[in-house]
């Protein structure tokens, strides 16, 4: 490759650029240089060891870095013609990651492309994140103390986030690492925006972050109201979810739709047993095995307080680091010998893809096409017959599988770039025929039906809801007279 | 108010003047005594803070006018930002980050309906190069990075810019193999030639030669999926930009481009495949196509309009091509 000006020196993979006028090599604590071990930008210094968790655009492998005596690093490799947030988003998410340095935050050592795919080269955290840790081992939650020690570690890393005016935006335990030492570190800020970045001349308490971004269950009230824009104290809200997931392993509402759980969060207030009394799976007798789970006063109090449906009222994590449920805690250490020894290693939790995902059913949808092999430019002469090359047509036999699954992504981005194509193509005619009326008419009956039906299902679904409400209301209700009578009969 | 019992508050003017003597202290004396050194790092640090909470507020305020331009002026009445600047790589991680940000907010802020940046960047640019430069030191490509996009906000500073010689290592920026920086050099590339309309298309129309042979040959044919994906959507704004309708006519009657943006068409990757086909529909659309383009749009009808139908693109690109 042409290099100019650029001057490559240091550092095994070519890495390091000569600082032009600073004295950088007498830095210690600060930027990537003196003192950091430099991770080479070069996927052949890496060797994908195994698959430890994959989501819809993106696969993380334990990997060995070879040049670095083979020294354990997680890599994240996201798929950027999948990705659903364009490159400016995963432009944002490096840039944040290459700026953050906290004992609570996974920072990364660097980034770099592989073809279409993005790896994120970080830090390997044997034990793997507090969901899977959760599910493979504390099904019905963590006991008080641990949740304690973790929750403390998080506040810390998300003080310092919150600081940095930057707002994570998707808190909970899927995106919390342990180490085998029991450190805690923050992870995936896919979706994290900064308040500062936004354009104008923002301040904190004035951010208006309004896209939709996060988890529904983890997600907060003003989040989902997204026109009220919302700050650092939608994090404080899932964390206040996060810690009755630990508590119980899983969050509140989630025997419920995603959708659902989103309007019901809108109308009740979450309690802390909320997610112990719906549990669709378990039996009678597990119900009650699971209701005599009891937690601290401090710590009911702790959540309560995140989980106040007016941002203002919630406390920030400077604050909450100062409540009473973290008073006298524990050092990390706690974390290995009460939680990290009952889980078994993160290669055996982790399930990979089966064969069977699904790229054979949708196969029979997409028409088979013939590539285009080359292009005719009639350098030497006019040749107008088109060439096609033997080998692609013998390609199309060998690597059948491959090229049906390019073909089933090929025809859904088709749809998707069609789609904005035509979009402008009405956008068009709209301004061509900005005096005929009739087409204008259609679209907007077009639109005006469609809304009608969202109209309808929302109806549904909130006469559903209302109805659901007054049952709650009515077991409530009687609940409550029990409670009295009960305290009559004590008092008497 | 938390200045209410300190002995005295200090205003904004002496904040940025005692910022000031820090920097100069420690730009000259950087080989002083450790310990001494460190505590004055300190004091800058929580200095630079202070400063930035002035003029974006805090979690207790909103940002006063009258602090911010009064920080504002002083700040440009001498030196301090080239200090700021030139001391960016002796500072702390956070307190680089600060610094950052207040340099980024004092290029919006207005003093008498004034942008005085502006100014002191017109009498200053040699800070501009080392901006620019800084994308050869993984340590401080971003903060400049980001500080850098702010100043070209500015029209003129933006000219200045395009107009150096700088613009050409911007070629080499965007191909640096960590994704973090390439890609902030490119964000800052792509607002050099989108955000200054008239500035943009008096610099491509001077500039056409050397700016496009190496647009094509180093960012359409690279080797990096990434840089191709951004250049022909960043191509794609250009060219269809109403301002930049004079290039674009030259840019539609070359073949070579035609070459290079037929190939971009075959590309594996949909999201290059997209871009390339709303550039290449301008070839296509052209009234006065030259002969050769002709000649190649007719030699490969049959195969663009197989792979146009792939697309389920719109009817009108076929009629394009059936008019060829």
């Amino acid at each position: 490759m042409r290099r100019r000006s650029v001057v490559l020196s240091g550092g095994g993979g070519g890495r390091q650029l000569t600082p032009s006028s600073s004295s950088a090599g007498l830095l210690d604590e600060t930027g990537r240089s003196a003192g950091r071990t430099v991770f080479p930008t070069d996927a052949r210094c890496y060797r994908l060891l195994h698959e430890i968790g994959s989501g819809v655009s993106a696969v993380v492998y334990r990997a060995a870095c070879l040049p670095l005596d083979s020294s354990p690093v997680a890599i994240k490799s996201i798929d950027l013609e999948r990705s659903p947030a364009g490159l400016d988003d995963v432009r944002r998410e490096a840039k944040a990651m290459a700026l953050l340095s906290h004992p609570n935050i996974l920072r990364a050592h660097c980034s770099f492309t592989v073809g279409s795919r993005l790896w994120v080269v970080m830090p390997f955290m044997a034990a793997g994140s507090l969901h899977s840790i959760i599910s493979s081992s504390f099904p019905v939650g963590l006991p008080e103390p641990s949740i304690a020690v973790i929750l403390r570690e998080l506040l810390c890393g998300l003080s310092y986030l919150h600081a940095q005016g930057l707002v994570h935006r998707d808190i909970k335990a899927g995106n919390i690492l342990v180490d085998s030492d029991g450190s805690v570190k923050l992870a995936d800020f896919g979706v994290s925006a900064s308040v500062h970045d936004s354009g104008q001349l923002s301040s904190f308490s004035s951010s208006f972050l309004s896209d939709m971004a996060g988890t529904p269950y983890w997600m907060a009230p003003e989040v989902i109201h997204s026109h009220v824009g919302y700050g650092v104290k939608a994090d404080i809200w899932s964390f206040g979810i996060t810690a009755l997931e630990l508590a119980h392993g899983r969050p509140p509402l989630s025997h419920l739709p995603p959708s659902k759980s989103l309007l019901l969060r809108l109308t009740s207030r979450l309690r802390l047993d909320d997610a112990q009394n719906y549990n669709p799976a378990g039996g009678e007798a597990e119900k009650k095995k699971k209701a005599k789970k009891k937690f601290s006063k401090a710590f009911r109090e702790m959540v309560a307080s995140c989980l106040s449906q007016d941002p203002s009222q919630r406390p920030s994590a400077e604050k909450l680091l100062r409540h009473p449920f973290f008073k006298g805690f524990r050092s990390p250490d706690y974390l290995v010998k009460n939680v990290l020894r009952a889980v078994p290693p993160l290669e055996e939790r982790f399930e990979g893809p089966s064969a069977a995902d699904g790229s054979g059913r949708w196969s029979s949808f997409s028409p088979k096409r013939r590539r285009v092999s080359g292009w005719n430019f009639c350098e030497d002469a006019f040749e107008l017959v088109p060439v096609y090359p033997e080998e692609s047509l013998q390609r199309v036999h060998s690597g059948e599988d491959e090229e049906r699954e390019m073909l089933i992504k090929d025809s859904l981005f088709v749809l998707l770039g069609s789609l904005g194509v035509q979009a402008e193509m009405a956008m068009k005619v709209l301004q061509c025929h900005r005096g005929k009326e009739g087409i204008v008419e259609r679209l907007r009956e077009e639109r005006e039906k469609q809304l009608l039906g969202f109209a309808g299902s929302l109806e549904k679904t909130v006469g559903d809801l209302s109805s659901e409400l007054q049952r709650e209301k009515k077991t409530n209700f009687e609940l409550q007279l029990e409670l009295e009578r009960l305290t009559d009969k004590q008092q008497q | 108010m938390k200045g209410l019992f300190k002995a005295k508050p200090r205003t904004p003017a002496e904040l940025v003047r005692q910022t000031r003597d820090l920097l100069v202290y420690i730009d000259h004396n950087w080989n002083t005594r450790e310990a001494k050194r460190e505590e004055k790092m300190t004091e800058l640090s929580r200095l630079i803070r202070e400063l930035k909470s002035i003029l974006y507020g805090n979690s207790e305020a909103e940002p006063v006018y009258e602090a911010c331009a009064q920080l504002t002026q002083e700040f440009f009445r001498e030196n301090t930002l080239r200090l700021l600047i030139i001391c960016i790589p002796k500072l702390s991680l956070e307190a680089r980050k600060d610094a950052t940000q207040v340099v980024a907010n004092l290029q919006r802020q207005q003093v008498h309906s004034r942008l005085i940046a502006s100014d002191y960047l017109e009498a200053n640019r040699d800070l501009l190069d080392t901006l620019i430069f800084g994308y050869e030191n993984i340590d401080i490509a971003l903060h400049y990075g980001a500080m850098l996009r702010e100043c070209i906000r500015h029209q003129s500073i933006a000219r200045y810019i395009l107009e150096s010689e700088h613009m050409k290592n911007f070629f080499d920026y965007i191909e640096l193999p960590n994704f973090d920086i390439a890609s902030d050099a490119f964000a800052t590339f792509k607002e050099l030639l989108t955000r200054h309309k008239s500035t943009v298309a008096e610099f491509l129309a001077k500039n056409y030669d050397w700016f496009f042979a190496e647009f094509n040959q180093n960012l359409l044919s690279s080797s990096n999926y990434i840089t191709r994906r951004q250049a022909i959507k960043l191509l794609g704004d250009m060219l269809l930009d109403r301002s930049n309708a004079i290039v674009m006519m030259r840019y539609v009657s070359s073949k070579d481009n035609l070459i290079i943006l037929m190939n971009l068409l075959r590309e594996s990757s949909k999201s290059i495949q997209v871009e390339a086909f709303h550039v290449f529909k301008l070839f296509a659309a052209n009234q006065n196509k030259p002969v050769e383009i002709v000649t190649i749009l007719a030699a490969n009808r049959s195969k663009l309009l197989r792979l146009l139908g792939g697309f389920k693109l719109d009817k009108g690109g076929c009629q394009f091509i059936k008019h060829a």
